[in-house]
């Protein structure tokens, strides 16, 4: 799954930094929280041990190999910004070093495997567990769905940033200047060697870890699961009460989800059902002789659409003029979501504080 | 074989770590060992890992051209040059790019068949077998220049667009490879983290690099002692059933456990030597005449890139 370079343009790099930079910064502040100075250490050896477990290639019958990459393991057992940071130097290594993953590659690479595997992963596997005992037999097999959720997330992400390229760069005579497989060749290829090896293996050695270390060293999985109790213990006094809902994070959770989900788009054939201009019906198809006089006066009651067909440039740019309108269009879903979360959480609010009024009024 | 032995001579590094499997005859002629399963293999690899890093503290010490150039110039013209290359529309550029990086190699003093099939050795040729259906129409539609079959009396084969393609991507690979291990083979490890450190990357970052690369050769040892221990005490050929994967799940459970001790051990080494979270360097870099002429080069180099490239037209 390491992209070398030349297989994605510089312009799709450049996106890959965008994601990965903000997401080592906040990994850095995060873990300096948790671990206070002890973290140069921990993370030094948990990316060495990164290192070795992406090191094992399992050849795949199509020729290639694929390979664990550990990324859950870590997230499991010291949360997933630490897995962030060791799982972006193992492969800052690979990348400098052995040349396994290029250099301008490096923030796609990251975002796949070391931001987005470790999350996906670790949120499958909370969402399994739930609250059972530290030594629940479910918190192993949560692991192990949380590692192959986790590496087929990543896998998939490849696949996309792959699938996207011949459509975007190819020269004059349509030749795909970078990667030429187009999304419906690149999921396949990319979800099956993940979805029937890679992701078993993954799924194996992070519930295998887990299953071990319940038996073996309880400790060290209790470094990140403070509130979880124990066999034997009394349930921990874990804050009770109703989880606060951040608008911030919902709403860049929501644009997050958007801007993956895009690429999908390109697959689907054919125009949306309803969405054609009413000079492109095909009247006789409907049994009519004209174009209803309801929908030519409506159509095109609103003349001043800023993005007018998605572009602002009136074709003389139509791809910039796309990403524009499509950013934008992002940009102020996410905000919409913002607000109404907020408003949400406001109206919450209102009702929790009458409520508490009323029994306060009542007693 | 007679490759590698004229590359340990060159450098330092022993003769027994050259030989892919210790007390038998090189050539093969002698005996033959069962080969193993892939984790074996893998383990067995350890070696040439070492191997491959020892080799670049080798190179990277000789007097050549680009050793003698500071390590941030060098790791920003890297930079600029793989953006340059990633680019290119044209495969003469790209091939013009990498008889540059040759020629470079050359003035470096690396053995330059050594330096061809570390580039061309898996990446390039991987992809050239992964970019081989796209020649075809069935992926690439295009002009097709040799037709192979027909399909409802339409001609099917290699198209010039997927024909370009190929050649366009696997010459992109070769050229980007090659400017990295270009950097690796002649800057020192530690030079190079030092040179990260001063072109802006995080100093936490490069305290975690370098003491991570301290620690996967120790980790890696203990993963094969591990290993060993249990083919030691295994009776006949190894299976792969519930018992393998119950012990791949505990060497690494138990790999995670020293992993989590060495680190508290080394962080109170650290403390009691007077760590309290900062790092200082001792070396501090200064460009020359010589640096300044690489830099100018590069972005001449650079710029004859993307123009050569923009004349030749798309």
């Amino acid at each position: 799954m390491h992209i070398p370079d030349g297989y994605l343009s510089p312009q799709t790099c450049a996106v890959g930094y965008v994601i990965a930079v903000p997401a080592w910064a906040v990994a850095v502040r995060r873990v300096q929280r948790v671990v206070r100075n002890r973290h140069v250490p921990t993370l030094a050896v948990l990316a060495a041990v990164s290192f070795l477990v992406m090191m094992f290639n399992i050849p795949i019958p199509d020729g290639t190999t694929a390979h664990a990459i550990g990324a859950t393991i870590i997230a499991i057992l010291l949360g997933p910004w630490a897995a962030v940071l060791a799982v972006s130097v193992a492969l800052g290594f690979q990348a400098l070093l052995f040349g396994d993953g290029g250099v301008l590659a490096f923030g796609f690479n990251c975002a796949n495997m070391a931001v987005l595997a470790p999350f996906a992963g670790y949120g499958v596997y909370k969402l399994i567990a739930g609250r059972s005992e530290l030594t629940a037999p479910r918190r192993a097999l949560a692991a192990a769905a949380g590692g192959y959720a986790g590496i087929n997330a990543a896998a998939f992400a490849a696949a996309i940033e792959f699938g996207v390229q011949p459509d975007l760069f190819h020269n004059s005579a349509g030749a795909p200047l970078y990667a030429p497989y187009h999304l419906d060749q690149t999921i396949p290829a990319m979800m099956l060697a993940h979805l029937t090896i890679a992701g078993i293996a993954e799924g194996i050695l992070t519930g295998g870890v887990v299953a071990y270390l319940q038996r073996a060293n309880v400790p060290l999985l209790r470094v990140n699961h403070a509130g979880v109790a124990a066999p034997g213990e009394k349930p921990g006094e874990k804050p009770a009460g109703p989880r606060r809902v951040r608008p911030l994070y919902v709403a860049l959770g929501a644009v997050a989800v958007m801007a993956v989900l895009t690429p999908l788009g390109l697959l689907a054939p054919g125009g949306a059902f309803g969405e054609d201009a009413p000079e492109d019906l095909d009247l006789h198809k409907y049994g009519l002789s004209a174009v209803p006089s309801g929908l030519n006066k409506y159509n095109g009651f609103w003349h001043h659409a800023l993005f007018n067909g998605y572009d602002f440039t009136s074709d003389a740019h139509p791809t910039i003029g796309y990403i524009v309108s499509a950013v934008v269009g992002i940009a102020i879903v996410g905000a919409a979501i913002f607000l109404i979360t907020m408003a949400v959480r406001w109206i919450a609010a209102r009702r929790g504080a009458s409520r508490r009024h009323e029994t306060v009024e009542q007693s | 074989m007679s490759e590698q032995a004229a590359v340990s001579e060159r450098v330092q590094v022993p003769q027994w770590l050259l030989q892919p499997e210790l007390g038998m005859c090189p050539c093969g002629c002698v005996g033959k060992r069962k080969k193993g399963s892939y984790l074996r293999k893998t383990l067995n690899g350890g070696a040439g890992l070492l191997r491959q890093v020892m080799f670049s503290d080798d190179t990277a010490r000789q007097d050549g051209l680009l050793q003698r150039i500071d390590p941030r110039v060098k790791f920003l013209s890297v930079i600029v040059l793989l953006v340059a290359a990633g680019l290119a529309r044209n495969i003469a550029t790209l091939v013009a790019v990498y008889a540059v990086t040759l020629a470079l190699a050359a003035a470096s003093r690396l053995p330059v068949g050594f330096f061809v099939k570390r580039v061309w050795l898996f990446v390039p040729i991987f992809t050239g077998i992964m970019v081989l259906p796209a020649t075809l129409s069935v992926v690439t539609h295009g002009d097709v220049v040799l037709t192979l079959w027909h399909w409802h009396g339409r001609a099917e084969g290699f198209t010039s667009q997927g024909l370009t393609s190929a050649g366009l991507i696997v010459s992109r690979v070769a050229v980007s490879i090659s400017l990295v291990v270009l950097l690796t083979l002649t800057t020192p490890w530690v030079r190079l983290l030092a040179a990260l450190r001063s072109v802006g990357v995080p100093r936490i970052f490069i305290l975690i690099i370098g003491m991570a690369y301290r620690y996967i050769f120790l980790l890696l040892n203990t993963v094969t002692d591990m290993y060993q221990a249990r083919t030691s005490r295994t009776i006949g050929a190894a299976k792969h059933d519930g018992g393998a994967r119950a012990f791949l799940g505990a060497s690494g459970g138990a790999l995670f456990g020293k992993a989590n001790q060495l680190s508290e051990e080394v962080h109170q080494a650290m403390t009691a030597r007077g760590y309290r979270g900062d790092a200082k360097t001792l070396q501090s870099f200064r460009l020359r005449g010589l640096d300044i002429a690489a830099a100018l080069c590069c972005a001449a180099l650079a710029a004859a890139i993307l123009i050569g490239d923009h004349v030749l037209g798309s």
